[in-house]
């Protein structure tokens, strides 16, 4: 081994300094030749690597350290850039707590009491403090939703809040603020609830320090811009569309939607082809394309749902940032206050967003 | 002639966790800078340190800035990005004015790999006009026309027969008559 080891040094040292064997030549058509190995560093570095590649094969994966076990980390110096990065005024106490988690005190409990140090560790844990981000969130992300999405009913809302509030998307949000590094808990590589659950802390523990005005810019500021790019008519899929636009029509005092086949093309093929329109007392809705004539009628429908919801695919962009100053306090006042449901939708009684 | 370029990977102008879109977070989560206290190769870093470093610290708050001394090894700066990327840089014999360029380009980075960029702009936007159909952006005309038509009945690629095309032809050759002035 201590042999092997040897080679390596040299094998390295030829790799980084070693230039050229030859004496320089001052002959003009010599080009010397740079990064010049001797031959027994390729096999040498491939034999090493194998070596590696078995190691890893049977400690499943190549070994990962935490950065806290680096010898250039200072836990201090990070929280400090943490609240900085972000643009935030925490109280550090109450950061702190929102960084430890139940596991990680319960095993430096036990790591105490196996060295034989027997006291009661004072180091709060962030159980109380993510339940209460996790509802503010909620809060935040439906008073958006609510104050932008003014015709949609509270079934869609809920969707797109189940989606925003979903493990998936905040672990997403708490990994790219940095808090990977920071989490002191147990299990590591960490597990997306850890995130989660350090997220939301994070949010009650800056509702705590700085306000809930500044949390509610925080949620929307990182976690509804995860809306950004997203079709929302997917996230929420009606099972019956058809009956839907019949019910509000019924419910607005018009006639039954009447389906009219305007164009087709390529029947008893693959590519067929049937364009539905939609109309209501003789007047013209939606329109809606499909393989089938089933589809075709679906499609139409959910064309005029999206055309009564204001959320066509050609709506207007999201209002982020600083474009939600004016609205704040709508929010606010709407994060309580849900929308129509879709069984008591009428058009006359909702109005349209202000943005 | 380079490969280089066969090992770049290509993609689409991104950024991580839609940032700038509701505020802006610096990606730069640490850097650390390692040196040697004696050897001239780190003379640059040396004096950086020095100099500017304090300065470097306070205008990047969101940044932890680690010095590493390590006797007698090239000195090398690794930046540490939020998405979880690193990035090594060597700085042997970098002076003081390149350790800040490097600095500041390290700190303006997403941390999103170095890559080719297929379009230079991209959009994650879904369609605004739905998916095709054949009879997307048709002409309206079609509505009301009454078929057989004289235009629309024909087939779209008709053109001349070659007939037509020689007839054309020996018209063209045809040399004309001046016209006689009338007096």
């Amino acid at each position: 081994m201590a042999a092997l080891w040897k080679t390596c040094h040299q094998c390295l040292r030829y790799g980084l300094s070693h230039k050229s064997f030859y004496p320089s030549v001052s002959a003009i058509n010599v080009i010397s030749k740079r990064n010049f190995k001797p031959r027994w560093v390729a096999p040498t570095l491939r034999e090493i690597k194998r070596r590696k590649d078995v190691e890893d094969d049977r400690n499943g994966g190549p070994k990962i350290f935490h950065r806290s076990t680096f010898l250039e980390w200072n836990y201090d110096a990070e929280i400090f850039a943490f609240s900085n990065r972000l643009g935030e005024k925490f109280n550090e106490a109450t950061l702190r707590t929102a960084l430890t988690h139940k596991s990680y005190v319960e095993r430096e409990t036990a790591r105490l009491s196996d060295i034989g140090v027997d006291s009661y560790l004072q180091i709060q844990n962030n159980e109380e403090l993510a339940v209460a981000g996790g509802a503010l969130i909620s809060k935040f992300t439906n008073g958006y939703l609510r104050a932008v999405f003014t015709r949609v009913p509270e079934e869609l809302i809920m969707a797109m809040h189940d989606f925003l509030t979903s493990t998936s998307n905040l672990e997403i949000v708490g990994k790219h603020i940095g808090l990977g590094d920071l989490m002191l808990c147990s299990d590591f590589p960490c597990e997306s609830e850890t995130y989660v659950k350090s997220l939301k802390a994070v949010v009650a523990a800056l509702a705590e320090s700085s306000g809930e005005e500044r949390a509610r810019i925080f949620v929307q500021d990182l976690v509804v811009t995860q809306l950004y790019g997203l079709d929302i008519n997917e996230l929420w899929n009606p099972a019956d569309p058809v009956g839907n636009l019949t019910d509000i029509l019924k419910r607005e005092g018009k006639a039954e939607p009447e389906f009219r086949l305007i164009k087709h093309s390529g029947q008893n093929s693959v590519l067929a082809v049937y364009y539905v329109g939609v109309y209501s007392d003789k007047n013209f809705i939606a329109e809606g394309a499909g393989e089938s004539l089933e589809i075709a009628k679906e499609m139409a429908a959910r064309e005029a749902l999206k055309q009564l919801f204001h959320t066509e695919d050609s709506m207007k962009a999201l209002p982020f940032g600083r474009q939600l100053k004016n609205i704040q306090s709508k929010i606010v006042q709407l994060e309580n206050q849900p929308n129509l449901p879709l069984s008591k939708w009428i058009s006359e009684k909702v109005t349209s967003a202000v943005h | 002639m380079s490969n280089k370029h066969l090992f770049l990977p290509s993609g689409f102008i991104r950024t991580p966790l839609q940032n700038g879109l509701g505020r802006y977070i610096p990606q730069l989560q640490r850097i650390t800078l390692k040196f040697c206290k004696n050897h001239g190769g780190s003379r640059g870093v040396r004096d950086f340190i020095e100099t500017d470093l304090m300065e470097f610290a306070k205008t990047n708050p969101g940044t932890v800035v680690y010095l590493k001394p390590r006797r007698h090894r090239y000195p090398c700066m690794v930046a540490e990005y939020l998405n979880g990327e690193r990035e090594y840089l060597s700085c042997h014999e970098f002076s003081r004015a390149e350790i800040q360029k490097w600095l500041s380009y390290m700190c303006t980075r997403s941390g999103i790999p170095v890559m080719r960029f297929r379009k230079y702009n991209h959009t994650d936007y879904p369609s605004i006009q739905g998916v095709w159909n054949p009879f997307t952006h048709q002409a309206p005309e079609i509505n009301v026309a009454q078929f057989p038509h004289e235009i629309l009945s024909k087939p779209v690629d008709n053109g001349p027969t070659a007939t037509d095309q020689l007839i054309e032809i020996f018209k063209k050759t045809q040399i004309k008559d001046p016209v006689k002035p009338e007096h």
